[in-house]
């Protein structure tokens, strides 16, 4: 299956998701915004975790400033939506190349903790500054459309994914898989391995910022914790490993996927709901460790020893 | 000066529990290279052990501690033996999401069992206090304290003086060349993270004596031993001691002289700070 054959399924896929609120009930189409939201939010991982292998635990950052960016703009200077949206991403950017390039400079681990603790910093800035409402937060005007922000969130997830498209076959993405596969010698080869980091950081950031825009102005409540929530970053982690990190399609179908079983479970069993997602996680990373899309190419030619397979080039 | 004293010997107070946290992850992450996401809810499940043995059969706290410890070993050295090892050689991103999920599961299990109330270890001294030269000190803190350094001692005389602690080390810096010499990796690794899981359970076990617990305090616990393993370094136990030491005396300057809801601005900035400018701790070599 080529590149462009999936992604001609996935944009028909797109197409029938866009008529799901005007046949689903309200609890889908909420069901379906979150979903959606997440997606975006895995496929903006997938930018800097996936294609260019920094591990940032500090996308929530880009989500929470996209929210707040919203929030400020129309709650303290009352201007429109849209002007806010921009707000978020213009905070985001600046974000990245203000934080982001320092952090850049950091290898494995590093890089995860420190991106990290900046999440930290930023729950904690955020939760002692006038204008952004302390602890207490934010309350936005009340816009009831679930089907607009439905659609504004399945536009969004599919920018991003075309976004990623773009980058599978283009010099920019080249460039930040050879920092992914090694970054001395894509350095070497005249990669710009900085300014390429630095964008990759940001433009994951356009999308996550934008997602917490349009989080904030449907559930029209924020606070600095629920914003800034570090678990929502393992969130998108989770369901883009799980996809397949650094393929197209497979950070959205990941948090389909993911999102579909817990909202399954909780529905069931909702006391071990949480429990069950844990247990989903850790059977997944042992079993098939390169995600969905990895399984779906190379199950076809192994069956069922694939999994075995995994577990012994990976055990001690 | 005398409340900047109170709060200093506060601070080192609050500092050697600190260290006692971030040991374990130390060990595990300067040894196994595995970050473990986990380590917070193993701090929780010792606190509920040194709780639930001293409220349900009245064993003082400090006679809990090595029980908390060899409990948690336990889970640890399971956890390692039938999870961890399968994933040993995988990517970073690969042991940070199963050791996430661990983390997970274990906080519901916790849930689950032990509700989510608020508990605290409560002993009849526990609010005794002893002044030397006019500093306060409350008595649970100290010993707290005192015991979190004896670990920290016999631990860095283990590492280095005994067969184990050599075959750790070995494993730590040449695991092909550990394995020819008769060491077998999968039970150190087992060895290793069953003994960060039980340094973690006896700074549970302390913490719930100083402290509130609930199911829920292990990620923010999890938070602060990153912060001190980083800011010490990964080296050597003395390392994890000054960075305990460190944060415990900055998060008590912030909350007097600039407000304690900075306490999280500071640490954390620091943190970032260190790892951009000194990445292998305050003591560690320059990048």
């Amino acid at each position: 299956m080529t590149a462009r054959f999936g992604l001609i399924i996935a944009l028909a896929v797109a197409a029938l998701l866009a008529l799901v609120p005007w046949v689903a009930s309200p609890v889908l189409v909420q069901f379906g915004i979150t979903t959606l939201l997440l997606a975006t939010l895995a496929q903006g991982w997938n930018i800097i975790g996936g294609y260019t292998g920094y591990a940032s635990f500090g996308n929530s950052v880009f989500y929470g400033l996209g929210s707040y960016g919203t929030a400020i703009a129309m709650v303290q200077w009352n201007l429109p939506f849209g002007v806010g949206l921009a707000f978020g991403v213009v905070l985001s950017v600046a974000f990245a190349f203000l934080l982001g390039l320092p952090v850049l400079r950091l290898r494995g681990h590093y890089f995860a903790i420190a991106t990290l603790a900046l999440a930290q910093v930023m729950t904690a800035v955020v939760s002692n500054l006038e204008i952004a409402g302390r602890n207490v937060g934010l309350v936005l005007p009340l816009l009831s459309g679930d089907k607009l922000f439905y659609e504004l969130s399945l536009g969004l997830l599919v920018l991003a994914t075309l976004t990623v498209f773009w980058l599978s076959r283009s010099r920019f993405g080249f460039g930040l898989i050879a920092i992914r596969e090694n970054e001395d010698a894509a350095a070497s080869m005249g990669v710009n391995t900085t300014l390429y980091k630095v964008l990759a950081f940001a433009l994951a950031g356009v999308f996550s910022a934008l997602a917490g825009g349009i989080h904030a102005y449907w559930i029209t409540f924020i606070d600095p914790v629920s914003a800034f929530d570090i678990s929502l970053n393992v969130k998108m982690i989770i369901m883009a490993v799980f996809g397949g990190p650094g393929s197209i399609l497979g950070p959205a179908i990941g948090a389909f996927v993911l999102s579909a079983i817990s909202e399954v479970l909780s529905t069931e069993v909702s006391t071990i709901a949480s429990l069950f997602f844990g247990a989903v996680v850790i059977v997944a990373v042992v079993f098939m460790p390169r995600g969905l899309a990895d399984l779906v190419r190379r199950i076809r030619k192994t069956g069922w020893r694939y999994f075995s397979e995994n577990v012994k080039s990976h055990r001690l | 000066m005398h409340l900047l004293l109170q709060i200093l010997v506060n601070g080192v107070l609050l500092g050697g529990l600190y260290a006692l946290m971030a040991l374990g992850l130390a060990l595990v992450w300067g040894v196994l290279n595995i970050v473990n996401l986990a380590h917070g809810s193993f701090i929780m499940l010792g606190a509920y052990a040194g709780y639930y043995l001293f409220t349900k059969l009245g064993v003082d706290p400090f006679v809990a501690l090595p029980i908390s410890m060899v409990s948690l070993f336990c889970v640890g050295y399971l956890i390692q033996r039938n999870i961890l090892n399968l994933i040993a050689r995988a990517p970073m991103f690969n042991t940070l999401l199963i050791t996430f999920g661990i983390d997970v599961v274990l906080t519901y299990l916790a849930q689950m069992i032990f509700s989510a109330d608020f508990r605290t270890t409560n002993p009849v001294y526990a609010g005794d206090n002893f002044a030397v030269a006019g500093i306060t000190l409350p008595l649970v803190r100290v010993l707290a304290c005192g015991i979190a350094l004896a670990l920290t001692i016999a631990l860095w005389l283990f590492l280095s003086r005994s067969r184990l602690g050599r075959a750790i080390r070995a494993t730590a810096q040449n695991l092909g060349a550990a394995r020819l010499y008769g060491v077998e990796p999968r039970l150190i690794y087992a060895l290793t993270f069953g003994l960060g899981a039980a340094l973690a359970g006896a700074a549970g076990d302390l913490y719930g004596v100083v402290s509130q617990i609930n199911p829920y305090i292990g990620a923010t616990l999890t938070g602060k031993s990153f912060a001190i393993a980083i800011i010490g370094g990964l080296e050597s136990p003395l390392g994890v001691v000054v960075g305990g030491m460190f944060l415990g005396i900055v998060e008590s300057l912030t909350a007097l002289y600039i407000g304690p809801t900075y306490v999280d601005v500071v640490s954390f900035g620091i943190l970032v700070l260190v790892l951009i400018f000194r990445p292998n701790g305050i003591l560690g070599a320059t990048a």
